[in-house]
């Protein structure tokens, strides 16, 4: 099956298609977990809501950005183009989504209206950067790494983009901004986190103190503290900036593989772990853990994000998109 | 007559071999933010990939593979270059729940210049 047929035959999914809602089983709180159906070897993978609504998420295998309307469950996708495969997508000030596009290794606008695809590619030394998670500082600059170890900076308005080095090589993956405008990356291959002077470009490595933990995923809290996925060790890490402090916490079960890192409006830290099956929420001041296992085996959610009341997620190995409600709907 | 027709297609045919090769060295790039192809760099969030050509699949002792690559290891699939590249034509369609994510690839020649070089050191 082509692309175009693919994307035809999926033309379904403009159609509604029934949520699947199940109580959670939870430790404590009201707690609902509906999953979202989307197109069958898509490899629905990061998530990011629309100021609309709606849902934006990646087909990493089918080369599309994909838009879910959560009161029906119906969803359009976006081909982005010859050989897509889509990593990420945040969010604009321009209300957009802009993806990671490692398949074309781009940076790729999707415009929200009519869906028309604009993509600015990295510079040709810079091929297979392996794009992966992006962020938008508070002047507008859309930030991103690449996998091979590079991050880089484009300014959506002159198209401009300049291309750095991570200072310790290969392993660049995900970022975040804290409340204050400072830049972090997590380095998975690297082990370490590190903060980038948006003025100079230049990146200072953090040594988080479990050794070869495998940061993978940051998110900054209110307080501006970087929390830290850390596949390695099955650990959740925080570091506070102020102090230069760390604290660590394992994840329950036997084999945690602590993926993806979020942190809600509450300030309650989600994660993935791949070991579980699961999606785990922590209680920074309690001190616990909950944890939402998946009802069908792989999941693989490997990104988290949300807005007030719901943390999405996308179940890359079953196809489908996860909500957590930590709210009623209004 | 046909050793110099040989010879004036060399400078044609190394070219042509040079590129292949070089197209899968550059293609092999972004595995390397996770897999290596030297036996003692370990530690990486890949396994090693030196060898790989006669292994178990879910063969390298150090890595903790996904569930689904375990559970192919207990069934004794090994990699030869055919499976390899039905693999990387869709990774996670060969083995759904897959942790590794990357899109296939679709070019069948590109497919095989990687098989090629994973498989042959003296091609890297």
């Amino acid at each position: 099956m082509n692309r175009r047929q693919f994307l035809r035959s999926t033309a379904a999914g403009l159609l509604a298609a029934p949520a699947l809602l199940r109580p959670a089983n939870a430790q404590e709180g009201p707690f609902r977990v509906k999953y979202y159906p989307v197109a069958p070897g898509m490899g629905s993978r990061d998530t990011t809501p629309a100021p609309d609504g709606t849902i934006w998420f990646c087909g990493q295998r089918n080369g599309t950005l994909g838009r879910l309307e959560p009161r029906d469950g119906s969803y359009k996708l976006v081909d982005l183009g010859g050989g897509g495969a889509p990593q990420g997508e945040i969010i604009g000030p321009d209300g957009a989504p802009w993806v990671t596009e490692g398949g074309q290794n781009a940076i790729a606008r999707v415009d929200p209206g009519d869906h028309k695809v604009t993509l600015f590619r990295l510079p040709e030394k810079e091929a297979y950067a392996n794009l992966n998670t992006a962020v938008f500082d508070k002047s507008g600059i859309y930030w991103f790494t690449g996998q091979s170890g590079i991050y880089g900076r484009l300014d959506p308005k002159s198209g401009d983009m300049t291309v750095f080095k991570s200072p310790r090589g290969r392993g660049t993956y995900g970022m975040t901004i804290t409340p204050k405008g400072d830049i972090w990356y997590a380095s998975l291959a690297g082990n370490h986190i590190a903060r980038i002077d948006p003025a100079t470009g230049n990146a200072t490595v953090v040594e988080p103190p479990t050794p070869n933990q495998g940061a993978r995923r940051v998110w900054s809290d209110s307080r501006g503290r970087i929390w830290v996925s850390e596949w390695n060790s099955g650990n959740v890490s925080v570091h506070d900036p102020a102090d230069g402090s760390w604290k660590a916490w394992k994840l329950p079960g036997s084999n945690p593989r602590t993926y993806a890192v979020y942190v809600d409006d509450k300030d309650k830290v989600w994660l993935t772990d791949f070991g579980a099956n699961a999606i785990v929420r922590f209680d920074p001041v309690a001190e616990k853990f909950n944890a939402f296992p998946s009802d069908k085996s792989g999941a693989n959610v490997r990104q988290l994000d949300g807005r007030p009341g719901e943390t999405w997620g996308g179940e890359s190995g079953n196809d489908r998109l996860v909500v957590i409600q930590t709210a009623a709907p209004a | 007559m046909r050793l110099l027709f040989v010879l004036l297609l060399l400078p044609v045919l190394l070219p042509a071999d040079a590129t292949a090769e070089e197209a899968a060295a550059q293609a092999f790039t972004p595995c390397r933010a996770c897999h290596s192809l030297n036996p003692a760099e370990r530690g990486l969030p890949g396994p090693n990939l030196a060898g790989v050509i006669g292994r178990a699949v879910g063969g390298d002792d150090d890595f903790d593979y996904s569930p689904v690559l375990r559970k192919a290891r207990d069934e004794g699939l090994r990699w030869d270059a055919q499976r390899l590249e039905t693999f990387l034509a869709d990774p996670a369609g060969m083995f759904p729940g897959l942790w590794m994510s990357m899109r296939g690839i679709e070019d069948a020649a590109e497919r095989q210049a990687m098989v090629q070089f994973l498989a042959d050191p003296s091609s890297r």
